[in-house]
């Protein structure tokens, strides 16, 4: 292990993160609960947007499951650039960057544990959903799918997102950029009601939010099967977000000191 | 013994923010291995712009840097394997127990796990927290994060350790043990780079110094050597409590009055005085008395002392750091000398 420093690196501080979760129970249960918060509301809140002209399933729930998943992607990955912020305001990125360890494994540790938390809110999603009857027509592999997918996404906004913490180096800037670009990256996509009952701009607007694709991915292995022309669109547009995420982030990181 | 080996060579190292603070001017030293050595100077002189520019953190404007042979700007991974740096703050994650932190920068500096395990013990036994080892950091006191947080610029068995402000913000106590540490360090063949704006702290503890103003090295030596550049007695004055723009008048008129004196080798202002500098202490109290209140101006009390850091400060920076820890110096009636260092 010690011969591959990239990995243990990137797997100490992963470890980590996933440490400091464990040991914040309350947390942790947030985190699992506030899927079911979301679940009950907006399905009882969007109940009847079934009943409109050519809406794709006869149940809320079955359609709003996959938008959830990658809503709640969007909202933790502005977590994750707090948390940062924890560690440049106690003093410890500072000393941790001038051990010799690799600046990309803290990025890709902390993109791991977007990926593993998120995995797990997918989980509590998926349960539940079908706990109330949804069902996921491409079976396991539809998982695998959205895994993917959303993890990109989030691998992208939490990449962002900290680096500009990084730059910024206080809360007030983050907690400003993060209030401003949250509801509309959730709102100009189609995580919540379909792209077609939206005004033209709104519409025009999602082509541009990576959100969207993630939505547009996923939603199908819920619905209908692969699409994999979504799919391949939407991995293609994430991933170059992602990689573009983390070229910033590794950026910031070596401007860090100055 | 052959010549001893420099480990920090900066030639020209310049820094240079928003295109036109000069924090670090041309500065080129070269500070020997074994040895500790104190980067003073006050807030704002370029200190801690200096050392992280040396631990790899800031990257200089222009010169360049050399520390154990290797060159800064092209090996900075390779100096990052042979330093240790602690930082002004206890940069300490709450959410961890002191063992596991360790374990954190142990593994960051790619060690194996048993040499983790012994070195981890090692340290924490130096810095005296082997009790709380396994407890969570959130529950240390502020001196026990201090401590933890040398003991993880310590786990890598630096050949360099640089020190921020080893003892900012510490209880006296606590500061003492750091001193006790660092030369317990020192013993074991470290070099120690650390700055402060504590006087008593350089000398106590560095073999050599520099003083740092606008970022330039304004003098370099021995404790000793500085101070004896500053030949003779201080004769350390101090006048009635005012309000500041009358007190500043006092001193100034003071001022005037006592450099004509053919026994007055130099004069400088203090927050609550004057320092007199002289040939002979005692010979030079009376007549300085003598012209002072002749002229209407009181002396509250005197203080003879040997030329001391602050003196050595004071010439070549033209301020004082005295007002930083506050004036230890009261009300004193009669001549009370200091124990001369």
């Amino acid at each position: 292990m010690t011969r591959m420093p990239f990995i243990r690196d990137t797997w100490t501080s992963l470890l980590r993160l996933l440490r400091t979760f464990t040991r914040s129970p309350f947390y942790a249960f947030i985190y699992l609960v506030q899927p079911l918060i979301w679940l009950l509301l907006f399905t009882q809140i969007f109940k009847s947007l079934t009943a409109l002209p050519n809406f794709p399933t006869s149940s809320y729930l079955q359609f709003f499951a996959p938008g959830l998943i990658v809503t709640l992607a969007v909202f933790n990955s502005n977590f994750t650039g707090f948390a940062l912020l924890n560690d440049i305001n106690f003093g410890v990125l500072e000393k941790v960057l001038i051990t010799p360890v690799n600046r990309y494994s803290l990025i890709l540790g902390t993109v791991l544990y977007v990926a593993v938390t998120g995995v797990l809110q997918i989980a509590v999603v998926l349960i539940i959903s079908f706990a109330l009857g949804a069902t996921l027509v491409t079976g396991v592999g539809g998982i695998l799918v959205t895994i993917v997918i959303v993890s990109l996404l989030g691998i992208g906004l939490t990449s962002l997102l900290g680096a500009l913490a990084l730059r910024a180096k206080r809360v007030e800037p983050l907690i400003f950029v993060s209030n401003l670009i949250t509801l509309p990256l959730i709102f100009l996509s189609s995580a919540l009601i379909p792209a077609y009952l939206t005004p033209d701009w709104v519409q025009t607007a999602m082509k541009f939010n990576p959100v969207n694709y993630a939505v547009l991915a996923v939603r199908p292995l819920f619905l209908t099967g692969y699409d994999w022309n979504a799919i391949g669109v939407g991995l293609i547009v994430l991933g170059a977000w992602a990689v573009a995420g983390i070229v910033i982030a590794e950026f910031a990181f070596r401007r860090f000191g100055d | 013994m052959g010549p001893m080996k420099n480990i920090i060579e900066t030639f020209n190292l310049t820094k240079v923010y928003k295109g036109k603070i000069r924090a670090v001017d041309n500065l080129s030293i070269a500070i020997k291995e074994g040895e500790i050595f104190g980067l003073l100077g006050p807030n704002g002189a370029g200190k801690t712009t200096t050392i992280r520019m040396l631990v790899t953190l800031t990257k200089p404007t222009s010169g360049r840097a050399v520390i154990d042979g290797l060159d800064l700007a092209k090996d900075a991974r390779k100096v990052r394997e042979i330093i240790g740096y602690s930082s002004q703050e206890a940069g300490v994650d709450e959410n961890a127990t002191g063992r596991e932190y360790l374990g954190l920068f142990g593994s960051y500096y790619h060690l194996d796990a048993q040499t983790i395990k012994r070195r981890s013990d090692e340290v924490l036994e130096l810095m005296e927290l082997s009790d709380a080892a396994d407890r969570l950091i959130g529950t240390y006191s502020g001196g026990m994060r201090k401590r933890l947080e040398i003991a993880t610029a310590l786990i890598n068995q630096p050949k360099l350790l640089v020190f921020d402000e080893p003892t900012l913000g510490l209880d006296v106590q606590t500061r003492l043990r750091v001193w006790d540490y660092i030369r317990q360090l020192k013993k074991e063949d470290t070099t120690i780079l650390m700055t402060t704006h504590y006087l008593e702290e350089t000398d106590k503890l560095c073999d050599r110094l520099a003083i740092i103003d606008h970022g330039q090295i304004v003098a370099l030596g021995t404790p000793d050597e500085l101070k004896g550049e500053i030949r003779g007695d201080v004769v350390a004055l101090t006048l009635p409590l005012q309000e500041p723009d009358q007190q500043a008048k006092t001193i100034e008129q003071a001022k005037q009055l006592l450099t004509p004196q053919s026994f007055v080798k130099d004069v400088r202002a203090t927050s609550d005085g004057l320092n007199v500098y002289v040939d002979e202490g005692s010979s030079a109290v009376p007549p300085i008395l003598h012209t002072l209140e002749g002229a209407g101006v009181t002396v509250e009390g005197i203080t003879l002392t040997r030329p001391s850091l602050d003196d050595v400060f004071i010439k070549y920076t033209g301020r004082t750091l005295r007002e930083e820890k506050g004036t230890a110096r009261g009300a004193l009636g009669g001549v009370k000398p200091r124990g001369g260092r």
